[in-house]
C-alpha cells in the first residue's frame, strides 16, 4: 500500500518537473517571444484575419495565443476589466478610440516610442489615428484596421428600378432618390434599427451636412455647434431616413435586410464598408450593389474613421515583452495590410500600402485612395456611433437620444437637438 | 460517545453549514460589495473615493431609469395577473381528470424549459409586422389585420408580457394544479352533498383553501418580473428607441456598456430595493400566519 503511494507520488513529482523544465530553461536561456491577445474577432472574416496574424507571428518564431470574447467591444473590455483586476493583464488586447486614453489610466502600458521611431510608422499614418494611439504623448497603442462609416450602399436591382446610374452626391439628391424609390414600391432605407445603427445614420447625415460642424459638435462637444442649424439639419436629415425605413425595423440588425435588398425590395444602405465584406460572404458579387460615399453637401472629400487598435499591457516577463515587440513590429509593417485587410475587407492603416494586389478589391482601393486624402487635408473625422469619437458614456447617452428620436415620430427636430444637448451636459 | 454516533452528528453540520456560509458569503459580501460601489466615484474600475449620493440622484434623473421603472411596473403588473389568470386557468382545466394529462401538462409547462433568449427570439419574429403573424394574415387575404405592438413604442412592452406570461404560466400551472390536488376530500365531498355546483366549489371552497399557494405564486412571479433581463434583450433589445427598457438592462448597460460601475450599482442597488419590496412583505406574511397558526393551536 505505503509503496503504492510513493510511486504515485514520484509519477506526479516527475509529470510535475517535466511541464516545469522547458518553461524554466526558457526564462535562462534564450526567450521564446510570447504574446497573449484578447479581442472580439473570434469568427467570420476578423477571425480569420486574426488566424492569419497568429499564423505570421509564429512564423517569425513567436507563441501566439489569442483569447476571443465574442460580442460587442465593451463585452471584450468585461474581460480585459477583470484580467486587470486581478493583476494579470494580456500581452496585447484590442481597444479603440478614447478609450485608449481612457484604459492607459488604470493599468501601465508598454511604451511603444522607440520601436515607432525605428520604423518610421508615424509618417505614414493619419494624424487622427496617432493622436488617439499616444493618450499622454507617447504611443501604447497601435491601429491595424481601418473602416469608412459613411458609405453608401445601393441595391443594384432598386437602382435600375428607377433607372438610376449614378450615387447621390448631396442630400437633396438622394432624397429625390428615395422618393422615387418610395414611388416605386422600394422601401428606400436598408438600415436596422438598434442603438449603434441609429447613432451612425444620424451621424452621417451630419458628415455630409457639414464636417466642421461634425467636428466641433461631436468631438469637441461644442455647445454652439450642438445647438447650431447644422446639427438641426441632422436632425431632419434622420427623420426622413426613419420614416424611409422598414416599418419593422426596430429590433431589427441591418443583416436581417440584405436578401430583400439584393432582391430591389430595399434600395439604400448607410453604413460602414464592412458591409462589403458581409455581402461577400453572402455570395454577392462587386455588381449586384453600387457603393461609394455617401453624400456630402459641400461636394468636397469627406472620412468618418472607424478603425481598431492593439494595445500594449506592461508585462514582467521577458518572454511577453520579446512577444511584443515583435507583434508590433508585424502590425507596423507594411505586410499587415494584405495579411489583414485582404481577409476582413477594412482599410490598412498605412497610408503607402500597395493595393494592387488581386486580393484588395476596387472598393478598398477607393476607399484607401479617400482615406489619404482626407488625412492629408484634414478632412477626416472619428465616428460617434463606434466609440471612435468620445468615451462610452457620453456616447451612449448621445445615442439613447438619437434612437429615442428615430423611433418616434411626436419628437421634432428641435425638441431632439435639445434633448442632445442636455444629455452631453448630464455628463460632460 | 461511539464513533459513529460522534459522526452522525456531525456529518450533518458539515454537510448543511458550509454550503450555507458560502452562499451567504457570496450574497451578502458581494451585495455590500455592490452598495459600497454605489457610493464613490468608480467609472471604469472599482476605486473607493466617497461620492454620496451623488450616484443615486443622476440614476434616477435619467431618462434610462425613469422609463424602465414605470416599464417594470406595467410589466410586473400585468405579468403577475395575466400568467397567474392563464395558469389557474389551464390547471383548472386539467383538473377535470381529462385523458392524456400528463401530455398536456407536459406541454404547458414546456416553455419554462426554453431559454428566455429563444423565447424572446421567436417572439420577435413572430410579432415582427413585416415577417410575422401580421404577414401571415396579410398573405392570406385579411389586409386590414394590425398587429404592430413590437414596433409601437407605447406598446412594446405589452409584447414583453406577452412572451412572458406564455413562458411562465406553465410554471403557475404547475404550482396551483399541486393546490388544487391537494384540497381535502371530505371538502369536496362534503361541498357535493350540500349541492354545491363546480363553479361555486372551485370559488367558494378550493380556491379559499388554496390561497397560500397563490401567495407563493404571486411572489415568485414578482420576483421573476424583477429579474427580467434576457427576453427584453432579445426580444425588444430596449427598444423602439427605449421604450421597453427595464431596470436589469440599465443596471447592465450602465455598468458594462458605458463602463459607469458606480451608477450602475447604485441602480443595482436601487434593483434590490425593489426585491425587497416584495420579500419583505412576504416574510411578514408567513409570520403573522405562523403567529395565527400558533394562536389557534
Amino acid at each position: 500500500m505505503k509503496s503504492i503511494r510513493v510511486g504515485r507520488r514520484a509519477v506526479l513529482g516527475s509529470a510535475v518537473a517535466s511541464l516545469t523544465l522547458p518553461r524554466e530553461l526558457r526564462a535562462q536561456g534564450t526567450v521564446k517571444p510570447r504574446v497573449t491577445v484578447i479581442s472580439q474577432w473570434s469568427s467570420g472574416s476578423s477571425g480569420a484575419a486574426m488566424a492569419a496574424l497568429g499564423k505570421t507571428f509564429e512564423a517569425q518564431g513567436g507563441v501566439w495565443e489569442h483569447n476571443p470574447v465574442p460580442g460587442f467591444t465593451t463585452d471584450m473590455m468585461n474581460k480585459l476589466r477583470a484580467q486587470i483586476i486581478a493583476g494579470d493583464p494580456p500581452a496585447v488586447s484590442q481597444l479603440k478610440g478614447p478609450e485608449i486614453a481612457a484604459w492607459s489610466k488604470i493599468a501601465p502600458v508598454v511604451d511603444l516610442d522607440a520601436q515607432v521611431k525605428a520604423a518610421g510608422y508615424e509618417a505614414v499614418v493619419p494624424v487622427e489615428l496617432a493622436k488617439l494611439s499616444k493618450p499622454a504623448g507617447h504611443w501604447v497603442a497601435l491601429p491595424i484596421q481601418a473602416y469608412r462609416i459613411n458609405t453608401l450602399f445601393v441595391s443594384k436591382k432598386a437602382a435600375d428600378a428607377i433607372s438610376m446610374t449614378k450615387l447621390p452626391t448631396t442630400w437633396a439628391e438622394f432624397n429625390a432618390v428615395a422618393e422615387k424609390m418610395k414611388a416605386a414600391g422600394i422601401t428606400p432605407i436598408a438600415n436596422g434599427g438598434i442603438k449603434w445603427d441609429d447613432g451612425m445614420k444620424w451621424e452621417i447625415a451630419l458628415c455630409g451636412i457639414s464636417l466642421e460642424a461634425y467636428r466641433k459638435a461631436l468631438m469637441e462637444l461644442d455647445a454652439k455647434a450642438l445647438n447650431g442649424p447644422e446639427v438641426l439639419a441632422a436632425f431632419k436629415q434622420f427623420r426622413k431616413f426613419g420614416e424611409w425605413s422598414d416599418p419593422g425595423v426596430a429590433a431589427q440588425d441591418y443583416t436581417t435586410f440584405v436578401s430583400r435588398f439584393m432582391k430591389g425590395e430595399m434600395g439604400m444602405l448607410l453604413m460602414g464598408d464592412w458591409a462589403a465584406g458581409i455581402y461577400k460572404r453572402g455570395g454577392f458579387q462587386l455588381s449586384d450593389y453600387m457603393v461609394g460615399p455617401a453624400p456630402a453637401d459641400d461636394g468636397k472629400i469627406a472620412f468618418d474613421l472607424n478603425s481598431d487598435e492593439f494595445m500594449f499591457w506592461q508585462k514582467p516577463q521577458k518572454e511577453f515583452q520579446e512577444g511584443q515587440k515583435l507583434l508590433a513590429s508585424i502590425v507596423m509593417s507594411k505586410e499587415l495590410g494584405p495579411l489583414f485587410c485582404q481577409i476582413t475587407g477594412s482599410i490598412p492603416i498605412r497610408t503607402d500600402t500597395d493595393l494592387s494586389a488581386p486580393g484588395f478589391n476596387d472598393q478598398q482601393r477607393k476607399a484607401s485612395h479617400a482615406m489619404a486624402e482626407a488625412a492629408k487635408s484634414g478632412r477626416m473625422v472619428l465616428s460617434l456611433a463606434h466609440n471612435m469619437a468620445q468615451t462610452n458614456q457620453i456616447t451612449a447617452a448621445m445615442i439613447d437620444v438619437l434612437t429615442e428620436f428615430v423611433h418616434d415620430n411626436r419628437i421634432s427636430a428641435e425638441e431632439g437637438q435639445k434633448r442632445l444637448a442636455n444629455a452631453v451636459d448630464n455628463v460632460r | 460517545m461511539t464513533g459513529r454516533e460522534l459522526r452522525d452528528r456531525i456529518l450533518p453540520h458539515l454537510v448543511i453549514w458550509p454550503p450555507i456560509l458560502i452562499s451567504c458569503a457570496y450574497v451578502l459580501v458581494f451585495s455590500a460589495w455592490t452598495v459600497w460601489v454605489s457610493f464613490t466615484r468608480s467609472t471604469l474600475m472599482p476605486e473607493y473615493s466617497w461620492a454620496g449620493w451623488r450616484n443615486y440622484t443622476t440614476m434616477l434623473a435619467t431618462r434610462n431609469w425613469q422609463i424602465a421603472y414605470s416599464n417594470l411596473f406595467i410589466y410586473g403588473i400585468c405579468f403577475v395577473v395575466f400568467t397567474m389568470a392563464m395558469g389557474l386557468l389551464l390547471a383548472v382545466l386539467i383538473d377535470q381528470r381529462i385523458r392524456g394529462e400528463n401530455v398536456y401538462r407536459t406541454i404547458f409547462l414546456y416553455p419554462l424549459a426554453v431559454s428566455f433568449v429563444v423565447t424572446g427570439t421567436v417572439w420577435g419574429w413572430l410579432l415582427n409586422p413585416t415577417i410575422g403573424i401580421q404577414k401571415l394574415m396579410h398573405d392570406w387575404g385579411w389586409t386590414s389585420f394590425r398587429f404592430e405592438w413590437l414596433i409601437d413604442r407605447d406598446k412594446a412592452i405589452y409584447t414583453i408580457v406577452i412572451a412572458g406570461v406564455w413562458q411562465a404560466s406553465g410554471f403557475a400551472m404547475a404550482l396551483l394544479l399541486a393546490g388544487l390536488r391537494s384540497v381535502d376530500a371530505d371538502l369536496l365531498k362534503a361541498a357535493q352533498i350540500d349541492g354545491a355546483g363546480p363553479l361555486r366549489t372551485y370559488f367558494r371552497v378550493i380556491f379559499p383553501t388554496i390561497g397560500p399557494i397563490f401567495v407563493a405564486v404571486l411572489v415568485m412571479l414578482l420576483q421573476f418580473a424583477i429579474k427580467t433581463y434576457d427576453l427584453v434583450v432579445a426580444l425588444t433589445a430596449g427598444g423602439p428607441g427605449l421604450a421597453s427598457t427595464l431596470p436589469t438592462v440599465v443596471v447592465y448597460d450602465f455598468m458594462f456598456q458605458r463602463g459607469e460601475l458606480a451608477k450602475g450599482s447604485a441602480a443595482a442597488v436601487m434593483l434590490l430595493g425593489s426585491l425587497a419590496f416584495v420579500l419583505v412583505p412576504y416574510g411578514l406574511y408567513r409570520y403573522w400566519k405562523r403567529r395565527q397558526g400558533g394562536a389557534h393551536a
